[in-house]
């Protein structure tokens, strides 16, 4: 019963059957149970996810289904489900001499189906996000109890989990850019879910603005993999004949039905099915052309975008004026981690092209250390944590900068370990903002440990998690990234260049630290300040926050060792199609766990300095404190940090007002010299008759004289 | 089926009459009319088999007989459905049930008059469609304007007249000219024709000019005069000034018509006539074409990014949006067209229940200055979730309509740019295909930005204080004023199901369609072959092919040169100079 089909179906369609119940019925039905049907949906989601887990890894144990690809010992896992077929445009492309498409010559159509995947990439993805957005849900029942929008806030969730549930399973890149702008959508309503506030409604405005800016990016990218690929399907496809009606023919999807080379038809290569890839190892070539690094670099465009890496972060701070679940759920642990997924996903592209692989890993450093040092001076704890959420996606950016699959599965290890430690973050900040009438400026708070005994332990421990405190699931998955960038640093093309993010890294390691606990020490210890807002609410939150809290710590404690035992999550991800045409990935399987004890070593320390100095300066030593922030204002680098490296200044000067006043010169010259021809032009007959109207006075004598003079006139002219 | 199709045309003429002499009810009796000619059209859709050939065809000896005979002068009554035509005439058909819906208690002064002119336009408009002879087709294009003059001239706003008249003169100066460019098609193809008939039918006339193309000076002048009148109509930059303040002048109606139905007969008019009779005409200008479609949708955008009021901004985003339709038609293959046709539609389902919310906005506050309004999301929930999802259909959001359009229009344009434009424009075309994204991107800001001032944010309504104290005094206004009532939420549901239904399943909407737009686009890609030669050896960017095995199929420039009839006018009978 059970089958991964159903499963992989079942799995998007419960959120949204949820989403379509609450939406129909919460506001006059439902009310202040709306939350039913999502966590009832969602809880069968996270069983259903762990269920699709269990058999994409014993199917991906087990013999693979076509056999290892030629040149490479690694086997890998597919399973492609097709449900309809969303458009077709016929014979839309001629490929043939001359044209850039690489494949056979002949006319393609332009078929886009609606066609889900399960590989272990998706089944680890589907599973993290059913399950932070089950606890999530349930936190957010208490969370957002007596909101006059309760059922409106449950009907966007559902529709954000099915869609971000959709965006990591469907196998083809108009369907992810579909649900890539669907998870956008709902960031958008959510952010501006308390829409009455001009800086929420403005926020949502900003995040889907600066998204729209990435995705433009990602829409020329997809437009040139059409372009150069001739397809935009991730698997390969088989077009044959119809055996029952000749003259239609059906496409096959299944990766069995695709190698049978006793099935008739053409077969198609996907942009990351086995075919393309294959060819990318006997052609190098034809892989390392600008058209490569172009699609590289438009899709990190649309990457920086949705997971907030330099230049478009600017948006996911102000995010933070959304409800704190959504902050958790969205703006941490699921939809901004979308584009670590979709590098993850087109990993051999990035891997082919080292320019464009290069950029994204110096991307993704550089965020993570400017993210690192701007939250080191921030006062709002959300926005501490929304910086702190920016630099750790740099990381995963830093990881799979490298392009091997060491960096690859790091980067997907942080992606699940961080899902765990930022939500709980967030939830935690969340249950002090129920607390204290939602004050979240950490200089007016201090001392709740005392109020709120379990959201200290367990922001303590998220805290620990994000430190890289070992066991926690932080230190591990740090420290695969650090390796990972650490082995492209010793040899090879743009050592140099790794070898310097990786000393960066290690910085941000102990920025992160630093500010981290800062934080907690300034809300949780010194003497006690609750703000008058809280009124009576200062003590702990319910029971149905606190225990999604305690899960996410338990999670947070135990996930990163378990994954990071015997590698199994590395071996694991390798046996994904397209990352398992990685370097590296064909030994994965028989190699030693490597652990490298410098760097743990040198991350411990580091992450033990950072919290060290907190410590020092904001619970032993203030003075001390006072000093340090005159030097360094003195130096100049705490206006940088405070004011945020100054993006958004710097955008509104030189894009947005120039573009507006633009747009205002526009609709003035419409008016003016536009239209004003116009009616210049449609003047010009009238003024034609009027300057002939004293020709035509109606005088009798006039005319009689008119005829009189041309009538010599003529005369005259004949004479002569 | 072809009674089917006739009566459906005259229905709203006779429910016209019937209307005009029902005096007070004449509502329900422009509603009941309506929806009837909806489901009728509804049935004849449904019906539509697809593939090349017309559909519920029927040809009425007219001013000639049907027959063809040589005495005759041959301008028939003939109508029938194609690909092209057979969503825009279903479009047409929801879009008054709309439009009488929002009219409903808008307009109080003369509704009989009101209403029967409405539906005549109906019959215009769905003529317009169905008609597939030239002079039929002449015949109810300029029908349409005379309704609307009077639409706009008497249940106007403020300067009705002059919006009024401007409409008249600009369209009509156009479609003077469109009518010379019909004429010489008729008469270039009568001195040409080996039979000697002269025919004004549209099929007729396409098929004998695929098989004696007119020559190339010849097919760029009478492309000029189509352009004159149909780019009027779309409008393309610089000929639009007329369609803002027409918009912003007309009663709710008007606009939801004007926006959603009228100005794709120009856009039509291209794909129509243009693009089959005189397709090196158009391969010769194409360059122009594109660039001027890429501005009319930056400039557009850009434009109603700079307005203060709601219903001039709409009109300046209907602006930009005909350029994309105007953009995908010209890229001129198969994507291009099909997302340029599908696009036509989708802006009429998208724009037109914008501008019918407008008219909720205004029948409620009765302002249309965007400074004046704010928060409105929490006195009317239901009208701002409208307006949301009219927003996203409208800036291409992924799931509605808009983007299928938008993708398709793109990829096309790509295509054009990348793998099928000669060396000399190559680079012109990539730009105004990467441009044009940044258009989606300006979108998404007008319009968001409209949705957060209006609709988000504290509550400002007219006649308060402005600024953030108007919350307060707007909570004593919030009774006053009255959320979407049924009637209102039924005329804004019918398009919404469509717009989730075009974005979900868009391949029910394209196949219709396709068989009769790959003939067209085959026919524009030989003679953008002839025009600007072959698509270039453009070294491939990636070095080497994938598939040495790989045979090159002939190119379509090689192909549309060997399909190609020896011109007839070169040899001896065909002098027609002589005559």
């Amino acid at each position: 019963m059970f089958e991964i089909k159903t499963l992989l179906v079942l799995i998007p369609a419960l959120p949204l059957a949820a989403f379509v119940v609450t939406a129909a019925l919460g506001k006059k039905v439902l009310r202040q149970r709306s939350h039913v049907p999502l966590v009832a949906a969602l809880a069968a989601a996270f069983l259903a996810s762990l269920g699709l887990l269990a058999q994409v890894y014993r199917q991906s144990q087990q013999a693979p289904d076509a056999g290892p690809a030629p040149g490479h010992e690694s086997a890998a896992y597919e399973k492609i489900v097709p449900l309809w077929t969303w458009a077709v445009v016929g014979n839309a492309y001629t490929a043939g001499e001359g044209k850039l498409l690489a494949g056979p010559a002949e006319s393609r159509d332009f078929r886009i189906e609606v066609v889900l995947r399960a590989d272990p990439l998706t089944a680890v993805m589907l599973v993290v996000v059913t399950l932070v957005s089950l606890l999530v849900a349930v936190y957010s029942i208490g969370y957002m109890h007596g909101d006059p929008g309760y059922w409106r806030f449950f009907t966007y969730i559902a529709l954000f989990v099915f869609s971000m549930t959709m965006l990591v399973s469907v196998s083809n890149f108009v369907l992810l850019y579909v649900f890539w702008e669907a998870v956008g959508l709902c960031s958008y309503l959510l952010i501006g879910f308390w829409f009455q506030k001009p800086e929420a409604a403005a926020a949502g405005k900003k995040a889907f603005l600066v998204n729209r800016v990435g995705d433009s990016g990602f829409a020329l990218g997809v437009f040139l993999i059409w372009i150069t690929y001739g397809t935009l399907n991730f698997h390969d496809v088989k077009v044959a004949p119809d055996p029952r009606a000749p003259e239609r023919t059906v496409v096959y999807h299944d990766p069995a039905d695709v190698q049978n080379a006793n099935l008739a038809g053409t077969q198609f290569g996907g942009v990351l099915g086995r075919t393309t890839l294959d060819n990318m190892a006997e052609h190098p070539r034809l892989y390392h052309g600008a058209a490569l690094v172009a699609i590289c670099l438009l899709l990190m465009l649309g990457a920086c975008g949705k997971s907030a890496q330099l230049p478009l972060h600017v948006w996911l701070p102000d995010a933070m004026e959304g409800p704190t679940p959504v902050s958790a759920l969205i703006h941490a642990a699921t939809m901004v981690t979308a584009g670590v997924y979709m590098v993850a996903r087109c990993a051999p592209l990035f891997a082919a092209s080292p320019q464009a692989r290069q950029v994204v890993a110096v991307i993704g450093g550089a965020t993570a250390l400017m993210a690192a040092i701007v939250a080191v001076t921030q006062t709002d704890l959300k926005r501490i944590l929304a910086y702190s959420t920016i630099s750790q996606l740099g990381y995963m950016f830093l990881a799979m900068g490298t392009g091997t699959l060491l960096g690859v599965a790091a980067g997907m290890f942080h992606l699940v370990t961080h899902a765990f430690f930022k939500a709980l973050l967030f939830l935690g900040a969340g249950s002090v903002m129920h607390a204290t009438g939602g004050v979240i400026d950490i200089r007016r708070l201090g001392g709740l440990r005392r109020v709120m005994p379990v959201t200290c332990a367990t922001f303590l421990v998220g805290a620990l998690g994000l430190a890289g405190i070992v066991p926690l699931a932080g230190f591990w998955s740090k420290d695969a990234i650090l390796q990972a960038v650490r082995q492209e640093g010793t040899a090879g093309s743009g050592s140099t260049l790794y070898a310097a993010l990786y000393v960066a890294a290690l910085f941000t390691a102990l920025l992160t630290a630093f500010y981290t606990f800062r934080a907690f020490f300034l809300t949780f210890y010194g003497p006690t300040r609750i703000p008058p807002e809280a009124g009576r609410h200062a003590h702990e939150s319910p029971r149905v926050m606190t225990v999604p809290l305690v899960v996410l710590a338990v999670g947070t404690v135990v996930v990163g060792a378990l994954l990071e035992w015997n590698r199994v999550l590395e071996r694991f991800l390798a046996r994904t199609p397209s990352i398992s045409f990685l370097e590296g990935a064909a030994h994965a399987a028989h190699s030693e766990p490597g652990f490298d004890w410098s760097i743990a070593a040198a991350s411990t320390l580091v992450a033990v300095a950072g919290i060290g100095l907190a410590g020092a300066l904001y619970l032993a030593m203030p003075a001390l404190l006072e000093q340090l922030t005159a030097t360094m204002k003195a130096v100049g680098l705490y206006a940088l940090s405070a004011g945020k490296f100054f993006f958004d200044p710097i955008y509104s000067l030189l894009i947005v007002r120039p573009l507006e006043g633009l747009a205002r010169l526009s609709a003035w010259a419409d008016r003016v010299a536009i239209d004003g021809l116009v009616d210049r032009i449609g003047g010009l007959p009238p003024a034609l008759g009027s300057a002939l109207r004293p020709f035509q006075p109606g005088l009798i004598p006039f005319y009689a004289l008119a005829m009189l003079l041309g009538l010599l006139v003529l005369l005259g002219t004949m004479l002569i | 089926m072809t009674t089917l199709l006739l009566t459906t045309l005259l229905l709203p003429l006779a429910g016209a009459v019937l209307a005009l002499g029902n005096g007070a009810r004449a509502r329900h009796s422009a509603l009941m009319t309506t929806l009837v000619t909806l489901v009728l059209a509804a049935i004849l859709v449904a019906q539509f088999p697809g593939g090349t050939d017309v559909f519920a065809k029927m040809d009425l000896g007219w001013l000639g007989a049907a027959d063809g005979s040589k005495d005759s002068i041959g301008i028939c009554f003939r109508i029938g459905l194609d690909g092209l035509s057979v969503w825009l005439f279903g479009l047409t058909a929801l879009l008054m049930v709309v439009a009488v819906l929002v009219s409903w208690e808008a307009i109080d002064q003369r509704p009989a008059a009101f209403y029967g002119l409405l539906l005549a336009l109906e019959t215009g408009m769905l003529g317009v469609f169905v008609a597939r002879d030239i002079i039929l087709f002449y015949v109810f294009f300029e029908f349409t304007l005379i309704p609307l003059f009077f639409l706009i001239g008497i249940w106007g706003s403020e300067e009705r007249r002059y919006a009024a008249i401007k409409f008249f003169l600009f369209t009509l100066a156009g479609s003077v000219l469109t009518l010379l460019g019909l004429l010489a098609v008729v008469l270039w193809d009568y001195y040409h024709s080996p039979t000697g008939v002269m025919t004004f039918s549209i099929a007729d006339l396409t098929a004998n000019l695929a098989a004696r193309p007119m020559e190339r000076w010849m097919q760029v002048g009478v492309f000029g005069l189509l352009f004159a009148g149909f780019a009027i109509k779309v409008p393309l930059f610089p000929l639009h000034t007329w369609l803002p303040l027409a918009h912003v002048q007309a009663p709710t109606a008007g606009s939801v018509i004007l926006a959603g139905v009228l100005l794709k007969i120009g856009t039509y008019g291209f794909v129509r006539f243009a693009l089959p009779m005189t397709p090196e005409g158009v391969a010769a200008c194409m360059p122009w074409l594109l660039w001027l479609s890429l501005i009319g949708i930056l400039y557009g955008a850009l434009v109603a990014l700079g307005q203060d009021d709601v219903k001039r901004l709409i009109a300046y985003s209907s602006v930009s949006h005909l350029g994309f339709c105007m953009l995908g038609v010209f890229a001129l293959n198969p994507l291009g067209l099909q997302g340029g046709v599908l696009q036509m539609v989708n802006h009429g389902l998208s724009t037109g229940g914008l501008f019918a919310i407008v008219g909720m906005l205004y029948e409620r506050y009765h302002t249309r200055r965007i400074e004046d309004l704010g928060g409105l999301a929490r006195q009317t929930p239901l009208l701002a979730a409208f307006m949301v999802i009219f927003s996203l259909s409208s800036i291409g959001l992924p799931g509605l309509n808009g983007f299928v359009g938008e993708f398709l229009i793109l990829v096309g344009m790509f295509q054009r740019g990348w793998a099928e434009a000669p060396a000399a424009l190559a680079a012109q075309y990539r730009a105004i295909a990467v441009l044009a994204v940044a258009g989606v991107v300006l979108g998404a800001w007008y319009m968001l930005g409209l949705v957060e001032k209006v609709f988000f944010g504290p509550l400002r309504v007219p006649g308060q204080g402005a600024g953030r104290h108007g919350a307060a005094h707007g909570t004593a206004h919030e009774g006053a004023v009255r959320d979407l009532v049924p009637r209102e939420v039924l005329a804004l549901s019918l398009l919404v199901v469509f717009i989730v239904w075009i974005g979900v399943q868009p391949r029910l909407f394209l196949d219709p369609m396709a068989p009769t737009l790959e003939g067209l686009s085959r026919r524009a890609t030989e003679s953008v072959a002839l025009a600007h030669g072959p698509a270039a050896q453009v070294p491939r960017l990636n070095g080497d092919r994938s598939f040495p095995e790989g045979h090159a199929a002939p190119s379509h420039a090689a192909q549309g040169r060997a399909a190609r009839v020896p011109r007839l006018n070169g040899s001896a009978s065909f002098v027609y100079s002589e005559n």
